[in-house]
């Protein structure tokens, strides 16, 4: 029998449970909860929307039978520029253009990190007048600023599985594919060839490479025990289990995580839950010490991580890099 | 004709990352506590009550305010609750205002309360990204939530917009001096979360990208706290400062103006705030300002993002529209500067329990021209998806 996949994925719901907290002498109990209402929601009138999506791989709009604007979603049935004059469905085409450069999100919410780094942006697809909010990605790797702005030119794709909801489709700029790809409609996503992230090879490193490996390497463990001193940034991996394999031009160590302690071993890790590769190790060194966030290193190259969902233990560091710092001003 | 209307009172408590000690109902009466005392009037003397409460889920309640309604004092009278996104706190000193203005009650309460780091995502043990996720319900149901809609990536929208008109504005090292300023700001507000906070402009250009463009130390906190005001007609008032020795703080102007929340023709503007616009100059005409720039002298207004900061500051007419940049390159918002902006440290640094921050706004703007000797004062809040809704406040003293 196939297991179906739940509404709400199980890493997400705790155990019953409580915790108490003492605070100036006083405990005060902390009682893990949810506040929860499932549906049975009824998409109306955007019924004929999401359906045409699913089923047909079609993108419709809505146009005033008075005015002729074409607003896309059909997010009404009547034009309230036109004093309520009914509007009808039309389909636009399958290729549009960005209204405005797109926010990338990097920090995501629970519901969104297995999608993250994303971008959600507006396009105006020829055809239409409004825009529609929809999800855009690269096939180049991980959605940097600069690939996608204002005025790209963007192309409709369809997810294999689609259920009628928005994230059935999600957009990539036209200058990924190829002419027969962007005339195609109903593209789907198996059909785009994806750049897979390989893991970046290593210079071999010279002498002077090695020192300056171990000079660092050596400022690291400092600042990795002081970190495991510090009460807020033990606060800040409560919880938290990370095996790290770092790789770089000078060496490989591991960088150990396991709910509040933090340590450095120079190891080979047999099944790290991820790797991270810098040619530069003072790349790391210097997120770590609050001297660069080490997210804008992984989005701007200069750090590699083998799963783009650990950008949620990549946040971690730098929010123990940060609170490393503040606790010693305060 | 209306009545004229003042603050007579104003107390908050403490706004924090978590308060454990207390949940919603302790901190709207500890906030009361402290605006009844500051207007040395019992909490009987009050007519109505006006809640600002953003968010059913960060209270686990839908209609939250039913229970503290009793707990206030306030049982068998009027009470109301406003939700508005960020705006929450302005638009309901905004209907106070009116409901004080037309003469319907002589004293309001104006209460503004809000928990959020309750909410817990065990996926990752922390609670940021479930606040986050909580507040994500508030984007559109049907075309935006199921595709990640964030209060950041919304109001990052807006800002790629402006500098996609303006590509020359909101520079890096500016939106970094900026933060760095409000968190020197902060050190003399004894309330605010992140009082100890300094940070330079080198430490906010090295932090993180939580959304592009936006990094962490520019982004406002989510906090936990309460603010409270009393408000009343004329001569109720004057009656009331008389007994307390307070001075009146007039409220002269009231604007307001959402929106649309889709994008295009006939729509939303992107590369605009034009909620901000509308909302400000119609407080503007209320108050009788003709040129603001000759007339606010502190502005405390909702810092979401330090980039919608400066877009706001725009918008209301004090720099100019592409030139947002001129707050600091000119000297505007510097020590010593034209405009007086969030002295108290505004929702970055002083922290942003949603409902209550634009209460506490008022509360700082108040407190400001009091104590600095100065008569007008412009109090704004936004809010909702793509920074949709503002409503604006003119202050007057003496």
């Amino acid at each position: 029998m196939i297991k179906k996949k739940k509404v709400i994925d199980e890493i997400y719901i705790p155990d019953v449970g409580s915790q108490v907290e003492t605070i100036d002498g006083k405990e005060y109990l902390i009682t893990n909860d949810a506040m929860y209402t499932f549906f049975r929601r009824t998409k109306g009138e955007f019924s004929a929307f999401f359906l045409a999506l699913k089923n047909e791989k079609r993108l419709l709009g809505c146009k005033c039978t008075k005015c002729g604007i074409v607003r896309v979603p059909p997010f009404l049935t009547h034009c309230p520029d036109c004093n309520f004059a009914p509007t009808e469905l039309i389909e636009v085409e399958q290729v549009g253009i960005m209204n405005s450069t797109p926010p990338i999100t990097y920090f995501a919410t629970s519901l969104f990190q297995h999608m993250a780094p994303y971008g959600r942006g507006r396009v105006i697809f020829k055809g239409a007048d409004t825009a529609m909010s929809i999800n855009l990605y690269t096939t180049t790797g991980i959605l940097v600023p600069g690939i996608i702005k204002k005025g790209t030119e963007v192309k409709l794709i369809f997810r294999d599985e689609r259920i009628g909801e928005m994230t059935d489709v999600f957009c990539v700029p036209t200058a990924e594919l190829t002419q027969e790809k962007i005339n195609k409609n109903g593209l789907q996503e198996s059909e785009i060839d994806w750049e897979t992230p390989q893991e970046p090879s290593l210079p071999v490193a010279s002498e002077e490479d090695s020192n300056q490996y171990r000079k660092a390497l050596d400022e690291m463990k400092d600042l990795i025990e002081d970190m495991n001193r510090n009460e807020s940034v033990r606060k800040a991996i409560a919880g938290w289990k990370r095996d790290i394999q770092v790789k770089t031009r000078g060496g490989q160590f591991a960088i150990m995580i396991d709910d509040g302690d933090i340590k450095l071993t120079e190891s080979v890790l047999s099944s790290p839950d991820f790797i991270m590769v810098c040619d530069d190790i003072n790349a790391l060194l210097d997120g770590l010490a609050y001297r660069g966030a080490i997210t804008d290193s992984v989005i701007n190259k200069k750090i590699w991580i083998s799963k783009n969902m650990e950008f949620n233990t990549i946040f971690k560091l730098d929010r123990m890099a940060r609170f490393l710092v503040r606790s010693k001003k305060v | 004709m209306s009545k004229k209307v003042g603050i007579v009172g104003a107390g908050v408590t403490p706004f924090k990352g978590t308060w454990r000690e207390k949940t919603y109902y302790e901190l709207a009466q500890m906030a009361t506590r402290e605006a009844v005392k500051d207007a040395n009037i019992p909490i009987q003397d009050v007519d109505a009550a006006f809640y600002a409460i953003y968010n059913d889920i960060f209270e686990r309640t839908a209609i939250p305010e039913h229970a503290i309604h009793g707990l206030l004092g306030m049982q068998n009278k009027f009470g109301i609750r406003i939700t508005n996104g960020g705006a929450t706190g302005a638009y309901t000193m905004s209907a106070a205002h009116a409901y004080l203005a037309a003469g319907r009650f002589k004293t309001a309460l104006v209460l503004g309360v809000e928990k959020a780091t309750d909410c817990f995502d065990f996926s990752s043990m922390s609670a940021t990204p479930e606040v986050i996720k909580a507040i994500g319900w508030s984007g559109d149901s049907f075309f935006e939530q199921p595709i990640g809609w964030t209060a950041s990536d919304s109001y990052a929208e807006v800002v790629l917009a402006y500098l996609d008109e303006h590509p020359g504005d909101l520079k890096a090292e500016i939106t970094a001096q900026i933060s760095a300023q409000l968190s020197q700001q902060v050190r003399s507000n004894n309330y605010a979360q992140r009082q100890f906070d300094q940070v330079t402009p080198e430490e906010v250009m090295n932090s993180r990208l939580v959304v592009y463009p936006f990094k962490e130390l520019e982004i406002c906190v989510y906090s936990e706290g309460a603010a409270a005001l009393i408000m009343a007609e004329e001569e109720t008032a004057k009656a009331i400062s008389r007994n307390s020795g307070n001075p009146v703080v007039w409220i002269t102007g009231v604007g307001e103006a959402n929106e649309h929340s889709f994008a295009g023709k006939n729509q939303k503007d992107m590369s605009r705030i034009m909620s901000d616009y509308y909302a400000s100059h119609r407080a503007y005409e209320m108050a009788g300002i003709k040129d603001p720039t000759k007339t606010i002298n502190i502005v405390e207004l909702h810092d979401a993002f330090v980039h919608q900061l400066e877009i706001s500051m725009a918008e209301f007419g004090l720099v100019p529209l592409g030139n947002a940049d001129s707050l600091i390159e000119d000297g505007l918002m510097t020590p010593g500067g034209k405009y007086v902006v969030n002295p108290c440290g505004g929702l970055i640094y002083c922290g942003h329990p949603v409902g209550a921050s634009n209460i506490m706004s008022a509360w700082s703007a108040r407190n400001e021209l009091i104590k600095r000797g100065l008569k007008t004062a412009l109090v704004h809040g936004t809010g909702s998806t793509v920074a949709q809704y503002t409503a604006c406040l003119i202050f007057e003293h003496g």
